[in-house]
């Protein structure tokens, strides 16, 4: 723990002196800079997503840098302000950064990818997962997470599989992802022959849902499984009070619930499925992170957003090698041409896919206090909502 | 018939935790005229005491009154270093040290602590529903009644048999004649944030038993909960604090249940506009006096 | 100067200042113990402002004030109330919200052993019977003369060396005031010593033995009651600089 904790605080430090404006542009070197929210809301993404940069950068330094270059990471808080998203933005483009990682959530992300547009720097969002994110800033901005169509159509399609015909849906106006997963399930599962009975809102923090679980036990018909992307807290809580109310309906939850917490939650998270970036099963390319991370950080590594976070940087570094060039519009190209670049959770390509990248989805099940692989899925592009 | 009582008991289950929230809220207030925005990291405290507790094996019922103990000592502790130093200090500048505090805590947490969640495993046996006259009533929410029950009838016989409760009362009308009876400033307002401390720590307990995980921000949202209570209630009045806890949460409680599918995006706004039209009604809150002359 | 015994409050070269203005310029004045001194004085003299200060509820930028030859300048009210001197505010300030019973018991939370206030407070009761019939109702509900007794039994209740009482005659009716200060001069024959601010010069020098002048923030006149009172003087010091 303590450990973990000095790796942090020295983290944001030198990100932080760095930030203080030591590093320009290097000939001898590549930069890549990262604006993220690592104090304020978004902290619980892009700190993680940090480490997992980092600890892929170690990685390809040891093994030579990019096109035998040492690549350089430049740090800049954001402080998970929108409008701090831009200024540190422009900051990472005068600091001469040849790609740039933003924040976690698609506002911020917006307002920083803008910036690197205009100075034609390609740049990712860590984990935002909208897939409407790419189009919204330009050719030069690209996703990197799962998107939330694809995960809907994902459970959509186990859903059915498992013969469940009437579906109840709970999400949150608050965030597009706590929204808009839950209705690409929605239409996904009604598209193949399901029927979504009712659809229940929260507000996210809201914690108690008793109303809401009244509700769906007075439910006709009543519903054969509840889709929700809610995570900590209201997760938790949901399902608490739902099992306490005796209602035993299956619950599909999403990537967001893939924390300890889940797993500590004893009987009343029994046989939750939820769908991630993958799961480690031995021998795994994902296996061998954990224990890199384990090793890096003294701590076992406890959300997948490290894991995305170090497919981001090895994508990146995919894209330059390809391109053979540090210069902003071949690198883009680069980029959104890759096929099967190896990462920690898997393959990922970008060919074909305006910029919203096609990996793998996992469905996992909770048993036990631990983690079961339900599989791993790639449903078929037509049975994909639109975003 | 039946789901108007369950909804009952659920909006009376969360209105005590709004109620015990917005009661510490309103005693530091009605004694210093401060609001407390760092009172919700007071509940994040509790929750990472337990965490700690939990993980070096102390077992349940010693993590919650680990909790508990942790955040009257650390409102005692806040009072002591950031609040009595600006005590004379106005208005503006208290509530910019009380949001400057919370800032402080946030960013001690992410970086010291974890900016993710950790998990608080709750015991399976609170997680059950006991069968109450053929309603359903859920251990956490009958633990929250009676919690909040029993601590609101403790308190009101210290605010009205010790003279250290009376004279807390009398500080909440009268500040400077309350130090004329021989009253010890310190003591009154250092007993204000203790109980506010204890109230959070019992309310975070209530507030993690439901959500079973403490993140650093984990607070911010039930103090501003606690805040509109306060306000609803009459702000200064710790009867109205009450009141004005239970009050939102029947209002939130039962429009969730009975707004029509329709309708729900725009529950919080009819939540607010439902507030704002009871103090348009008394501007003085539910429970609350005309002002006193300071 | 000589602190003789005598004088249980002895205040001198008091000055306060609230920004650039100056409230009190140097005022003094002395109290023997058993004595009632009236402190005089137009609206806006500084009479106020001298009790406050005194009692450490405003801070004074210079000045001496000797409790029983201590100094107690400076310090916070409620430790020159442990000391012995509290001060019945003017506009009385009964706690309105708080019962009568727990307005005396608030009192005389001094009294550490609760036999030391039992005592006072039956003294008090005998002596403002009223209160003993209003006993459980709110302060607040009480009629302004009702409330002022609270307030000056309140006072009482920490049993004070000294009393400072300020304006007990604002707002109330003639014939209620009269029953005040005849209240007020009962306290005197058991004991009390009393420094008494008013703005009713007749009644005030009526039952006290010697008294002062402020004007503009200085004594402008000091004497035995009876000559204030016969010499007119006050007339003319009430008018005088401003």
């Amino acid at each position: 723990m303590n450990q973990v904790s000095t790796t942090r605080i020295a983290a944001v430090a030198a990100g932080l002196m760095v930030a203080g404006g030591t590093a320009q542009g290097d000939s001898h070197g590549i930069t890549i800079g990262y604006a993220g929210g690592f104090t304020g809301y978004l902290a619980p993404y892009d700190q993680p997503s940090l480490n997992g940069v980092q600890l892929a950068l170690d990685q390809i330094n040891a093994a030579g840098g990019i096109m035998g270059m040492t690549v350089e990471l430049i740090v800049k808080d954001t402080r998970s302000d929108t409008a701090q998203a831009s200024v540190v933005a422009q900051e990472l483009v005068d600091d001469g950064v040849v790609a740039m990682i933003v924040s976690c959530d698609v506002d911020p992300a917006v307002a920083s990818g803008v910036m690197a547009q205009v100075a034609e720097i390609p740049s990712a969002s860590s984990c935002a997962s909208t897939p409407t994110l790419p189009a919204a800033v330009g050719p030069y901005m690209f996703s990197n997470y799962t998107a939330d169509n694809l995960q809907g159509a994902v459970l959509a399609e186990y859903a059915r599989g498992q013969g469940y015909e009437n579906a109840y849906i709970l999400l949150s106006r608050d965030t597009p992802y706590t929204e808009k997963l839950p209705e690409y399930f929605g239409e996904a599962f009604e598209a193949m022959g399901g029927t979504v009975v009712a659809v229940g809102e929260y507000t996210m923090g809201q914690q108690d849902f008793s109303a809401e679980v009244t509700n769906i036990g007075g439910l006709d018909p009543s519903p054969d499984v509840i889709q929700t992307s809610a995570y900590e807290p209201d997760f938790p809580a949901f399902i608490k009070q739902l099992r306490a109310a005796g209602i035993d309906t299956p619950v599909l939850g999403s990537d967001g619930i893939d924390s300890p917490t889940t797993f500590s939650l004893g009987d009343v998270a029994e046989g939750v499925v939820f769908s991630n970036a993958g799961f480690a099963s031995p021998g795994s390319a994902l296996e061998a992170f954990e224990m890199a991370f384990e090793e890096k950080y003294g701590t076992p590594n406890d959300t997948v957003f490290t894991a995305t976070g170090y497919d981001l940087m090895m994508v990146i570094a995919a894209a330059i090698e390809a391109a053979g060039s540090t210069d902003g519009p071949a690198i883009r190209d680069a980029w959104d041409n890759l096929e099967n670049v190896q990462v920690a959770t898997g393959s990922i390509t970008y060919k074909d896919q305006n910029r919203v990248p096609v990996r793998v989805v996992a469905l996992n099940q909770v048993s036990g206090g631990e983690r079961v692989h339900v599989g791993d899925f790639s449903p078929d592009p037509s049975m994909i909502p639109a975003p | 018939m039946e789901i108007l009582i369950q909804q009952f008991v659920n909006a009376l289950s969360l209105g005590g935790t709004y109620a015990l929230l917005a009661l510490g809220l309103a005693m530091v207030f009605s004694v210093l005229g401060l609001i407390n925005f760092a009172h919700g990291d007071l509940m994040t405290l509790t929750g990472y005491a337990m965490f700690f507790a939990i993980g070096a094996g102390l077992g349940m019922p010693l993590a919650v009154v680990l909790g508990i103990a942790c955040a009257t000592l650390a409102a005692v502790a806040m009072e002591r270093v950031a609040f009595r130093p600006v005590r004379d200090a106005n208005t503006a500048t208290m509530l910019l040290t009380s949001l400057a505090v919370s800032t402080i805590l946030h960013m001690l947490f992410q970086n010291l602590i974890s900016a993710r969640p950790r998990a608080i495993p709750v015991p399976s046996w609170m997680i059950g529903a006991v069968d109450v006259g053929g309603l359903a009533i859920g251990v956490i929410q009958l633990m929250s009644i009676t919690a909040t029950a029993l601590l609101l009838i403790a308190l009101s016989i210290f605010l009205r048999r010790s003279t250290l409760g009376i004279a807390m009362r009398a500080a909440a009308l009268d500040f400077p004649v309350t130090r004329l009876m021989g009253i010890n400033a310190n003591a009154v307002v250092a007993t204000a944030f203790g109980l506010s401390g204890l109230l959070a720590g019992v309310a975070g307990v209530l507030w993690l038993a439901q959500r079973g995980s403490v993140d650093p921000l984990m607070g911010f949202l039930p103090v501003l909960k606690a805040f509109i209570a306060v306000v609803l209630g009459g702000l200064g009045s710790l009867a109205g604090a009450v009141v004005g806890g239970f009050v939102l949460a029947f209002i939130e409680v039962f429009l969730r249940a009975f707004l029509p599918d329709g309708w729900l995006p725009f529950r919080e706004s009819i939540t607010l506009t439902l507030v704002i039209v009871l103090l348009l009604v008394r501007p003085e809150g539910l429970i609350g006096q005309r002002e006193n002359v300071r | 100067m000589n602190n003789g015994p005598e004088h249980l409050l002895d205040v001198a070269g008091l000055e306060v200042r609230y920004g650039a203005i100056e409230a009190i310029r140097g005022a003094g004045l002395e109290v023997c113990k058993g004595e009632i001194v009236a402190l005089l004085g137009a609206n806006g003299a500084g009479k106020s402002s001298f009790l406050n200060a005194i009692m450490g509820l405003v801070p004074l930028t210079s000045g001496r004030v000797l409790l029983d030859g201590e100094d107690i300048a400076g310090e916070a009210p409620e430790a020159i109330v442990r000391r012995g001197m509290t001060l019945c505010p003017e506009g009385r300030r009964v706690f309105a919200n708080l019962t009568v019973r727990e307005n005396l018991a608030i009192g005389g939370a001094t009294r550490r052993r609760a036999g030391d206030a039992a005592t006072i407070l039956t003294g008090m009761l005998d002596r403002f019977p009223v209160l003993a019939e209003r006993h459980d109702q709110m302060a607040g509900t009480l009629s302004g003369g009702e409330q002022q007794m609270l307030a000056i039994a309140r006072a009482m209740m920490s049993a004070p060396r000294i009393v400072l009482l300020d304006e007990p005659s604002l707002g109330l009716a003639p014939r209620i005031v009269d029953t005040i200060f005849e209240m007020i001069a009962a306290l005197q024959h058991h004991g009390a010593t009393i420094l008494l601010v008013e703005q009713n010069v007749d009644l005030a020098l009526d039952i006290a033995d010697r008294g002062y002048v402020l004007a503009s923030g200085r004594v402008a006149l000091a004497g035995p009651a009876s000559e204030l009172l016969a010499s007119g003087d006050v007339e003319r010091a009430y008018m005088g600089r401003d």
